[in-house]
């Protein structure tokens, strides 16, 4: 989560226009969903990835650090995918068909597909910008503070975290698998404790530069560029146009 | 008859003699008095008693819990001064700062804002934050906004101010304490030493008149203390008043022109530092030692008085 943040804020595209991320990722999305998965697939994933590490200069390392997890979720789910149940007849059947197996690797495709698509998103934008898009998009104000706050929050709940840990390991606390949990427990029960009282104090850090209930901020408004707009459709144009000659 | 008496003289005094008494006096005022008049005046500044921008008087302030955290404090602020508050840990002075922007309400006593009894109404509360900025000590407690420039433009929103005049503020604030190019970074892959010029800057594009300033250089390196140091000398020589808070007592001696030296939820002494600083009786109660600077011209025979005095001194005896 640290590593996909901090290369969200450092990217070549860090300051292009969320709109503009967000137009591409769709179309390539409506592309993966439209077509057959065989044919189309393999050009999304292709376009996604391609987008992210040679556009936005990300290391190709964070692009797969970032798929991993849910491309294991899926393989997980390959199987269950793949064997159909019959439940007439005499007893409940498994049975493992060719159709049924294209079929599940069908859908693992399209899905590791959107996956790379919301890989890109992520590693070039960071969650603010979202966010921002997301409320001129009509998501609810409160909703979208919330949100904002909790993203600031977080790291520095981690800093904490990972500094009260460190404390801990220098004292021995990880020496073995009791004293971890017993560790672990009291990192837990201090960080929330410490959390409150953080929230408490940042009431009051707020509070003393005007606060009034309404979290507003000016922000960096990046130029919506037509160009690249067209440019997104374009991208999206090719991949569903390679898809249909090369199915 | 009375009456008559009294008007008579009334239109005496208005026909006859204002002229004179006039004359007399503005004679008076150009001639002789006004040296006497201004002298008096630069008299009262030097001693302190000029206008004061903020003021506790007697307040008390006790925590849930039972713990008395000021008991029966005094302080009055001088205009464009700057005021370290001093004192050991846990003697009160960010209960003190929590006060003085109304972030706290005191039991008992009260504040006053310049020279009007605080009010803790809405209105009241947003104007007086808009007069004194707070920086607090852990900028952690500040900072909540994703990017430098967000953050910084939070307060100045908060005034009401158009978003031009919001960004002129902004971008002023950040060039005022150098971090221009942090502008677009997130607010937190900042360093600690980042992080508090960022706040201090979110605070100065508010504009207030006083910034109170909580242990501004403790966790800082002596560059990044320097660079803080230089941006507030800045302000104050632009008109700012600044009250910081510090247990420092040398970075307090040589860089305040006023002390106030607090202990037990008191303030047991504010003055000149050359004054307050050389009275061992008064630091030992507030489990303070004497500045570095004292000691050496104690040791050196010196009379004690400001840091410029004994260092002229110092030289004096060097050339000797
Ligand atoms: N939130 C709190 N709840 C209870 N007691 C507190 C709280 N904050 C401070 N205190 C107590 O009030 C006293 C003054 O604290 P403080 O103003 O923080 O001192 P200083 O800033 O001079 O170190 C201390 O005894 C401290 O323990
Ligand atoms: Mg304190």
């Amino acid at each position: 989560m640290l590593a996909t943040d901090r290369h969200a804020w450092t990217n070549r595209w860090r300051f292009i226009h969320p709109g503009e991320k967000a137009l591409f990722v769709v179309g390539l999305l409506a592309a993966d969903f439209a077509l057959p998965a065989a044919s189309v697939a393999h050009q999304v994933f292709a376009a996604a990835f391609l987008a992210t590490v040679i556009g936005a200069k990300v290391p190709a390392r964070a692009f797969w650090g970032v798929m991993v997890v849910p491309a294991g979720f899926l393989l997980a789910g390959l199987p269950a995918l793949a064997v159909s149940v019959q439940l007439e007849g005499a007893g409940p059947l498994l049975s493992l068909s060719p159709e049924g197996l294209a079929l599940a690797v069908a859908v693992q495709l399209r899905s590791l597909a959107a996956v790379a698509c919301l890989a890109f998103l992520i590693l070039t934008t960071p969650i603010p910008d979202l966010l921002a898009l997301a409320r001129r998009l009509g998501m609810p104000p409160a909703l979208v503070e919330l949100a904002y706050l909790m993203h600031r929050l977080v790291f520095v709940v981690l800093e904490r975290a990972s500094a009260a840990r460190q404390a801990q390991e220098a004292r021995l606390g990880y020496r073995n698998f009791k004293t971890s949990i017993r560790s672990l427990g009291l990192l837990v029960g201090g960080l929330f404790l410490r959390s409150l009282d953080r929230g408490r104090r940042l009431d009051t850090g707020l509070a003393a530069r005007g606060y009034q209930g309404d979290l507003r901020v000016l922000s960096a408004e990046p130029e919506l560029s037509v160009k690249r707009l067209a440019l997104a459709v374009l991208m999206t144009v090719v991949v569903v146009a390679s898809a249909l000659v090369w199915p | 008859m009375s009456e008559a008496i009294l008007e008579g003289m009334s239109e005496a005094i208005l026909e006859g003699m204002s002229e004179a008494i006039l004359e007399g006096m503005s004679e008076a005022i150009l001639e002789g008095m006004s040296e006497a008049i201004l002298e008096g005046v630069s008299e009262a500044i030097l001693e302190g008693v000029s206008e004061a921008v903020l003021a506790a008087e007697e307040i008390c302030h006790t925590y849930p819990g039972g713990v008395l955290a000021l008991a029966g404090l005094s302080l009055t602020v001088p205009r464009g001064c700057r005021l370290a508050v001093l004192g050991a840990n846990g003697c009160g002075k960010t209960t003190l700062f929590l006060h003085l922007n109304g972030s706290l309400q005191p039991g008992r006593g009260r504040i006053v804002v310049g020279g009007v009894p605080a009010a803790y109404d809405r209105a009241a509360l947003t104007a007086w934050r808009g007069r004194v900025g707070l920086v607090l000590q852990d900028p952690d407690d500040q900072l909540f906004a994703a990017t430098v420039a967000e953050d910084v433009s939070f307060g100045p929103l908060n005034l009401g101010l158009s978003v031009a005049e919001v960004r002129a503020r902004v971008a002023e604030a950040l060039a005022m304490v150098g971090i221009e190019a942090l502008a677009a970074r997130p607010t937190h892959m900042l360093s600690y030493g980042q992080k508090r010029r960022v706040t201090l800057a979110g605070v100065l594009a508010m504009r207030p008149e006083v910034i109170l300033l909580d242990e501004p250089t403790a966790g800082l390196d002596a560059q990044g203390a320097e660079l803080l140091l230089a941006s507030l000398e800045a302000l104050n020589a632009g008109g700012t008043t600044l009250v910081f808070s510090t247990h420092d007592i040398d970075f307090a001696y040589g860089w305040a022109d006023r002390v106030a030296v607090l202990a037990g939820g008191r303030c047991l002494r504010e003055g000149p530092p050359g004054e307050v600083l050389a009275n061992s009786g008064l630091l030992a109660q507030a489990g303070l030692r004497r500045p570095l600077m004292v000691e050496i011209a104690e040791a050196a025979g010196l009379p004690h008085g400001g840091r410029d005095e004994i260092l002229a001194g110092l030289a004096d005896r060097a050339r000797r």
